[in-house]
């Protein structure tokens, strides 16, 4: 893989070939090519919902701004924030598994795993908020704050498909950092599986791009 | 690939243990996440703020582009696409190209009723 100078790997890091690879740097141009085949179809399902959350916005600007008001501006930055926190962290990982210093490694994916578990935890709270607030219009028991807007149920009910679904991806991606993390703390995992954090950490900030785009579309440009 | 010395397991930090050639290795390393991290840490301040003012109409246009530049410094720093072979570059871009398709079709449609 052609990286820069900084991000050859030390020695005593590398990749154990498997047999269908004629050379390590074949293998580990398949594992990139593989995860990037997937994160672009990924990209496509959430492109579709935020274009329609654009759409709304065309269609019903202000049954759209009535029910953007009601989400929480606040917590969404905060959310924001704790994700490129999370980037860092894993990209600190990535950067201590090219450096061979595995311990410093593990601890910044587990700090990854935290951050990824506080979003979820004030993404959970959003939620609540929300119901006390009455604003979840799919909830038959329960009236709808803005039941005299229709159009306002189809730009909520848009936000929690696209936010649940990233938080899907995120509660995905912490289960799988969590499982990796506990076999990269074995020795000699990184003479063996170093391009296992690299692919990995290819999902992670591709879940915080998600993000990055969702709290504009979602929170900020319709208010 | 394989070498025969072990990884770091040794390295636990405090910083001020580490020698010159540990804290060179770190600086070089860490260099281009943390300036990523505090770019886009301006940037989303940026946002937040056009968001909680509203300073003028068509606010949003700005919004979106300073979120561009965001996905953009992902992309090619924290994703490292800048560095990838032309065909996983091929790949990123190709996804983002049918984005682009998807969204410009679609709103010339809604936009030009």
């Amino acid at each position: 893989m052609s990286r820069g100078a900084e991000a050859q790997p030390a020695a005593g890091v590398g990749v154990a070939r498997v047999a269908h690879f004629a050379t390590v740097e074949q293998q580990r141009h398949a594992a990139v090519l593989g995860i990037w085949a997937w994160l672009v179809t990924e990209l496509l399902l959430f492109a579709a919902l935020f274009l329609v959350a654009l759409i709304l916005r065309v269609q019903h600007p202000e049954a759209v701004r009535a029910a953007a008001l009601h989400l929480k501006f606040w917590v969404g930055a905060v959310n924001t924030v704790v994700l490129i926190c999370s980037s860092l962290t894993m990209s600190m990982a990535i950067a201590f598994s090219r450096m061979g210093w595995q311990r410093a490694m593990v601890r910044a994916m587990l700090a990854t795993a935290a951050l990824g578990s506080l979003f979820l935890v004030l993404k959970g709270y959003e939620y609540y908020a929300d119901y006390e607030e009455h604003m979840m219009p799919f909830l038959t028991v329960r009236p709808y704050a803005l039941a005299e807007t229709p159009a306002t149920r189809l730009f909520v009910n848009l936000y929690y498909v696209a936010t649940s679904l990233h938080g899907l991806h995120l509660f995905t991606g912490i289960s799988i950092l969590l499982g990796m993390t506990w076999m990269a703390a074995k020795p000699g995992f990184l003479s063996r599986h170093q391009n296992w954090i690299e692919v990995y950490g290819l999902y992670w900030h591709f879940i915080d791009l998600i993000w990055i785009l969702a709290f504009p579309i979602l929170y900020v440009v319709n208010r | 690939m394989i070498g025969e010395r072990g990884p770091r397991d040794d390295v636990v930090t405090p910083l001020r243990s580490l020698g010159p050639e540990d804290r060179a290795l770190l600086r070089r390393h860490l260099r281009a996440p943390i300036l990523t991290f505090l770019a886009l840490l301006g940037l989303l301040a940026v946002n937040v703020t056009l968001g909680a003012t509203l300073p003028f109409a068509h606010v949003w246009v700005v919004e979106l582009l300073v979120v561009t530049v965001m996905v953009a410094i992902i992309l090619l720093v924290s994703m490292e696409v800048r560095r990838e072979p032309p065909l996983v570059r091929l790949f990123a871009g190709l996804g983002f190209f049918w984005v682009a398709i998807l969204m410009g079709m679609t709103l010339t449609d809604y936009l030009a009723r």
